[in-house]
């Protein structure tokens, strides 16, 4: 008896402790941050068929940003010592998709799941990054967003191609199909093979039944 | 449990009969093949050629597990190798749902209708294959059902819409199948005094193909796109590769290796001509007419039928909550299925440990502990904030969920003589309808996270094991009353009431009542004797014939 009253203390401790250590590594809370930088995106495509379309493995992304000009001067960014520029699904591409979920504690969210790059902060105005958008990247509405992180990697401010609401600015990214001709035939062949020895078999042993 | 009648020259043998056959038994009215790969005619004198033990129709008496002597050892090894290799195809997408979600833009409603497909198509092809097994033998049952789903597995490869890939794992859910092919086969070998310890054995052991999946198909995906550097859209599909080539494997070892009775080829076996064919309009009316049938199902629903769905969303569901790599939630999601290799054979074991002592009333007790323990270890596990609590959830959950379904069958077969097969045919179909429906309930909207999802899976599991309450035989008594003081509350009038008066002027019912003279070890520990009041009498002293 004494055994398991001690071991229910066991497991109480262990799910409070559980508990408070969770709510202890909480993230960031996204709608406490200010919206101190200034990010603009083009797509870059060779060959040119939307304007607003992205093909995943072939055409770039141009990303630039800076400090609003009317911060700058200030101590506004004295913290800042990187930046990390994700892209970001916008509201519509989350739709009945939890795994990409808005949450604004920032531990938790999903939102921004691709990393586009992430670098040392400069406070002059000409960040630049060309990034070929990645054949991993699934077919979605985007966004891009920045965050400034200080020195632990927690996030001090942010910026982003669109509005509050995350309506304006958005542009797609056409996906690569993930089909090959040499799987679709691959597939075909090991079909074949597949039922062709079986009916062989068993036509075979009806032959050798007969004799 | 198991029929302790063992054939002697010349009477009657009950092969259709013996607990654990999932359809029909063998009829010895299958075609004849000429190829077998022991030789032409095997002597019919042929104990001697045997490994282990026979009885006189050679099957197995003994139960080898580290052997591979053909047949007996060996059919039990391709046997439950081939259902294994089913289930890994059938869960293969799961692990790999966070990535085919992104490359097919699935929503969750998408994901949750493939993964009612992929249980679903079995309710079919199941009672489908008792019929194949009966005209081809369960060799070629296995082998066509097999080799000829292979292609619906390469066909995930080809797939770019959600509609194709709710198709594609619909088709390859037929494979589910082998199940019953594995059943029929195992009674064809094995004599019926371990015929159940056989079949769970297999049984589970396929099931853990479930969890297998779930460290296989990841670890190959991450070979594919990490090491030879395909992009991961890729990858997955090449990955569906190596569960279709198990298939066309297992098949050829199936064709080349395996064969369909004792002695190699088919023969008519030589009945004494006591045992005739029952009627499967009579089978399937007295099996539907027993209200303990479709209680069973409910309760086979929510403990298979939960297997089933957690195999197809746990997973993701690690994935998703603690941002773990795949191959991390897959090693995870693996432990849940592969407990299989000695949680159900648990199950089994310790329903027929409860009937020594208890009776059929501890065998009831049992399964309604198990099964409800189950349930909320399930509430736990979707409540969970951790990832090691998640985890002790998770694996008490499945061990719980897993020896429910040995206990399951520990008393199925004792809720029929005649329509065993029926029974378990539909209790198996309950299981299946119970993953669909599940997943259908609480893994498909986006109303609630996979979380509550699964808590308010484990309510219902509660709550549709409350069933088993119900359960009551008038001659062993049911959880909360007693056997029935009637003088006709006894074994033979219960099995005997299956047969009507014109067919026990036949005596066509005597199978039934020899079954019945066996069971009588479902009293316990404790004999009550209906003519005798008399102090308890331990089971040897029984004047009928024991194990």
């Amino acid at each position: 008896m004494a055994a398991v009253m001690r071991a229910s203390v066991f497991v109480s401790w262990v799910l409070f402790s559980s508990y408070f250590i969770a709510s202890a590594m909480a993230g960031v809370s996204f709608s406490t941050l200010p919206r101190t930088l200034v990010l603009t995106s083009a797509i870059s495509s060779q060959d040119k068929s939307a304007s607003n379309v992205a093909r995943a493995g072939e055409d770039d992304l141009v990303v630039t940003w800076r400090l609003n000009e009317s911060l700058a001067g200030g101590e506004v960014d004295s913290k800042y010592k990187s930046v990390i520029v994700k892209l970001c699904f916008a509201p519509v591409s989350q739709v009945e998709r939890g795994w990409r979920k808005t949450n604004d504690d920032l531990k938790k969210d999903k939102t921004c799941q691709f990393k586009i790059t992430e670098q040392p902060y400069s406070s002059n105005s000409n960040n630049t990054v060309t990034w070929t958008v990645e054949k991993d990247v699934p077919g979605a509405v985007y966004f891009v967003r920045a965050y400034a992180l200080d020195v632990s990697g927690s996030q001090l401010a942010y910026g982003q191609t669109t509005n509050k609401n995350k309506t304006t600015n958005l542009f797609v990214v056409e996906p690569i199909s993930g089909r090959h001709v040499s799987l679709d035939i691959a597939a075909g062949v090991f079909s074949a093979f597949s039922v062709v020895s079986l009916f062989g078999f068993f036509a075979v042993e009806k032959l050798r039944a007969k004799k | 449990m198991a029929d302790q009648s063992r054939s002697s020259v010349g009477g009657s043998v009950d092969i259709e009969a013996s607990p654990g056959n999932s359809m029909h038994g063998v009829t010895g009215r299958e075609a004849t093949f000429g190829f077998s790969v022991e030789g032409t005619e095997s002597a019919a004198a042929g104990g001697e050629k045997f490994k282990v033990a026979v009885d006189s129709e050679h099957k197995a008496t003994q139960f080898k597990l580290f052997s591979f002597a053909n047949p007996h050892m060996r059919t039990f090894h391709l046997s439950w190798m081939s259902f294994c290799t089913c289930f890994v195809s059938t869960f293969a997408a799961a692990p790999l749902l966070p990535v085919i979600r992104d490359n097919l833009d699935l929503t969750k409603r998408d994901i949750g209708n493939a993964g009612i497909a992929s249980v679903s198509g079995s309710i079919f092809s199941r009672l489908a294959m008792g019929a194949v097994c009966d005209l081809l033998g369960p060799r070629y049952g296995c082998a066509f059902l097999i080799m000829l789903s292979a292609p619906t597995v390469f066909s995930m490869s080809l797939i770019s819409s959600a509609g194709g890939f709710i198709v594609v794992r619909f088709l390859i859910g037929f494979s589910l199948a082998t199940f019953v092919s594995c059943q029929y086969w195992m009674s064809s070998m094995f004599s019926t005094n371990i015929v159940g310890l056989a079949n769970g054995t297999a049984a589970g052991w396929g099931n853990m193909g479930g969890g297998a999946t779930q460290l296989l198909m990841p670890l190959v995906f991450e070979l594919i796109h990490s090491k030879i550097g395909s992009p991961a859209f890729i990858a997955w599909r090449i990955a569906f590769f190596i569960p279709g080539t198990l298939h066309i494997l297992m098949g050829l070892l199936v064709l080349t290796l395996g064969q369909d009775l004792p002695d190699g080829n088919f023969r008519a076996l030589q009945k004494s001509g006591e045992k005739v064919k029952d009627q499967f309009s009579k089978v399937f009316w007295y099996g539907i007419c027993n209200y303990r049938t479709w209680i069973f199902a409910l309760l086979y629903g929510y403990t298979m039928g939960v297997e089933l769905t957690t195999d197809n969303v746990i997973a993701e569901y690690f994935f998703d909550k603690f941002n773990l790599t795949l191959h991390t939630a897959g090693i995870i999601a693996a432990t849940f299925g592969l407990a299989n290799i000695g949680a159900r054979p648990l199950g089994g074991f310790l329903s027929d440990k409860s009937a020594a002592m208890f009776g059929m009333r501890g065998r009831l007790w049992l399964l309604w502990i198990l099964q409800t323990g189950g349930g909320l270890f399930c509430i736990w596990l979707g409540k969970a904030g951790s990832l090691p609590l998640s985890i002790v959830a998770m694996i008490a959950f499945s061990i719980c969920a897993q020896a429910a379904c040995g206990a399951t069958f520990g008393i199925i077969p004792f809720i029929s003589r005649r329509s065993l097969g029926v029974i378990s045919g539909l209790t198996g179909a309950g299981g299946n309808l119970g993953a669909g429906l599940t997943q259908l309930l609480f893994f498909t909207s986006s109303a609630y996270s996979t979380g509550t999802g699964i808590t308010l899976m484990g309510v219902m599991i509660v709550a549709c094991t409350m069933p088993v309450w119900l359960v009551h035989f008038p001659q062993w008594g049911g959880m909360i009353f007693p056997p029935s003081k009637a003088t006709t509350a006894t074994e033979e009038e219960y099995y005997g009431s299956e047969w009507s008066e014109a067919e026990k002027q036949k005596g066509l019912h005597q199978g039934s009542i020899k079954f019945a003279h066996n069971s009588r070890s479902e009293r316990g520990s404790a004999k009550r004797s209906h003519s005798i009041v008399s102090a308890p009498t331990p089971p040897s002293a029984s004047p009928l014939p024991h194990a």
